[in-house]
């Protein structure tokens, strides 16, 4: 058996690639430091247990048996050890944390996904208010142009509207879990098919028009107001209005669409959720909402808590640059090293050649197609 | 440029054929892949459609990847392959069925862990697992009627249109599965980046499928 092989699912990073997620995690750490966040890591190992309310979906975890006979898992997600952390710790809330590293999803053999995947992210602590959510929504707004000098579309959502509506329409818990399931997975055969049973019903109308409930806000509370609602999504639609209200009068260049049809980015969500994605990319690089309830799974008291995820390695596949400009590799002698450093400092995309002849540097520039600037004679390549 | 172009990646053969005309009925311009001798890719000037023709599985893999917007497949290989994408239409082609089929000799009941060949473990597994049945499923990729007849397998979980090939063989079929035909599959992303020109699409497709099923009836 070869030992150079990587293992399915993993890649080493280099070049333009490593240079631009480099810069995408700084970028990020430096606005997040600037608002006063504090950065919180944790194992990439955790007890299995801590997932217990993870939906993996389509992936499966990296497990091992530690020396006690435990299993231990890398983790696929950020949220739940920091809800862990948090309940095993007498910090005080609230608290804004910010994460940045790796997580681990093991994807359908062959598929060519990735196992290994960097997230960065944020977890407000303790915060009740609309003002936390709204704070996230701000953060999107400005790191999306910060790092992409574009603004993603933010798409809001509300995470238990569909089980609400469902629970006024039948008591049949089963069958609310099979209309839900068929309407997140747009399954439109198998949805059609389990409403037919209501269609003397008035409601049947909106049941129709739900896989389509998406897009642009107007058009969708439009439609809305032409059913009854119960109390109860009447004011979480309120409270949607309310942060687009919002959103247009603080950033009015954000773009911003609605979806109640699609099913929570994690099962623990309890209230609005918001994405973000951008034209081009093929999965949403913003991903969060408010999860009240996530700290009860590790202790008594729950805690009111807003998060999202950053995708690292979507932005980085969105912001590599086709072809750098050219490098210029510098050559020069032992004791001339402070005038080659001041060129260093000088020259944008610029490095020392460490050959000791200028042979050995020429070949040296060639092989990294850098340009040579040689300091040690009249014959200067400029 | 192509921000507003739709990639679909339709399954070569069968669905194909069946395909094309529905898709010209709903008005869509199929020339390209009627003459398309060994192409596989296809970006009409006309439209803001661009085709590519793929096996039944990889369609799933181009749809779950994002390489594709939308994706043309049988509903066999969708819940095979565990499609997490959206299905938004039944086009009512290439109608099949998935049935378990077996020599004369076989009984289903007989208290023993059976060996299954199919070319659809997955669905074969959900079908036992849903009797209460562990079996051993032996992945056959093609000619699954040979796994009884053989002595390789006791029974098969195969698809059938007609039952003929199953009947040829001298198999008989025991129990009828899910039923299976051809269905639109759109990538999530896709679907809110794209919302208007595949839901445009798509209702054009299925007014082309009410009146083909319409004139069926008459």
């Amino acid at each position: 058996m070869k030992n150079n092989l990587l293992p399915l699912g993993t890649r080493d990073e280099f070049g333009r690639r490593a240079v631009a997620k480099q810069k995408i995690i700084s970028v990020i750490q430096r606005h997040l430091n600037q608002r006063g966040f504090s950065v919180i890591s944790t194992p990439l190992l955790e007890k299995q247990e801590v997932f217990d309310q993870y939906q993996l979906g389509n992936y499966q975890m990296y497990r091992f048996l530690d020396s006690e006979g435990d299993t231990i898992v890398l983790r696929p997600d950020m949220t739940l050890p920091i809800a862990r952390f948090l309940s095993s710790t007498n910090i005080p809330l609230p608290q804004k944390f910010f994460y940045v590293g790796d997580i681990f999803r093991i994807s359908r053999r062959l598929s060519g996904s990735y196992n290994q995947l960097t997230q960065a992210g944020i977890e407000l602590i303790g915060y009740d208010s609309m003002k936390a959510e709204l704070e996230c929504l701000m953060i999107i707004n400005q790191l999306s142009q910060e790092l992409l000098k574009k603004n993603v579309e933010i798409e809001l959502g509300i995470a238990d509207f569909a089980p609400t509506l469902l629970e006024f329409l039948t008591t049949d818990k089963e069958l609310q879990n099979q209309i839900a399931q068929a309407l997140y997975d747009k399954n439109i055969p198998e949805y059609s098919k389990l409403i037919q049973q209501y269609s003397d019903l008035p409601q049947y109308k909106l049941l129709k028009k739900w896989p389509r409930l998406f897009g642009d806000p107007t058009t969708v509370f439009d439609e809305l107001n032409n059913f009854d609602l119960s109390f109860e999504l009447q004011s979480k639609i309120s409270d949607l209005k309310e942060i687009i209200a919002w959103i247009k009068r603080v950033m009015p260049e954000q773009k911003v669409s609605v979806d109640l049809s699609s099913r929570a980015p994690q099962s623990y969500y309890t209230g609005l959720t918001f994405r973000g994605f951008y034209q081009d990319g093929n999965d949403y690089l913003f991903s969060g909402g408010r999860y009240d309830k996530l700290l009860a799974n590790f202790q008594d008291q729950t805690e009111p808590a807003v998060g999202m995820g950053i995708d690292v390695d979507m932005i980085a596949d969105l912001t590599i640059p086709a072809n750098k400009s050219k490098k210029t590799m510098i050559y020069f002698d032992k004791d001339q090293w402070q005038e080659a450093e001041a060129k260093l400092k000088e020259l944008p995309n610029s490095v020392l050649s460490l050959s000791e002849t200028k042979n050995e540097a020429e070949v040296e520039a060639k092989n990294s197609n850098a340009t040579l600037l040689d300091l040690t004679g009249d014959d200067r390549l400029e | 440029m192509n921000e507003n172009r739709i990639k679909i990646a339709l399954t070569k053969g069968r669905v194909e054929k069946q395909v094309v005309p529905l898709l010209e009925k709903a008005g869509i311009n199929c020339d390209q892949i009627r003459q398309k001798k060994r192409r596989l890719i296809f970006d009409s000037p006309v439209q803001p459609y661009e085709f590519i023709l793929a096996k039944g599985p990889d369609v799933t893999t181009f749809l779950e990847r994002g390489a594709a917007d939308i994706g043309i497949v049988g509903s066999d290989i969708l819940v095979e392959h565990r499609s997490t994408q959206y299905e938004l239409l039944d086009l009512k082609t290439g109608d099949c069925q998935f049935v378990l089929a077996s020599t004369k000799n076989f009984d289903p009941d007989e208290p023993k862990r059976k060996i299954i060949g199919t070319k659809y473990p997955n669905i074969t597994k959900k079908y036992f697992d849903r009797l209460g049945q562990d079996v051993e499923i032996i992945k056959i990729e093609g000619s699954v009627e040979l796994a009884p007849l053989t002595g390789l397998a006791d029974a098969i979980v195969d698809i059938t249109e007609t039952g003929t090939t199953i009947k040829e063989n001298n198999l008989k079929i025991y129990d009828y599965l899910d039923k299976v035909s051809t269905r639109l599959v759109v990538n999530r992303m896709s679907l809110k980046q794209h919302s208007k020109e595949i839901y445009a699409l798509v209702d054009k497709l299925e007014g082309a499928i009410k009146d083909e099923n319409l004139s069926k009836e008459y």
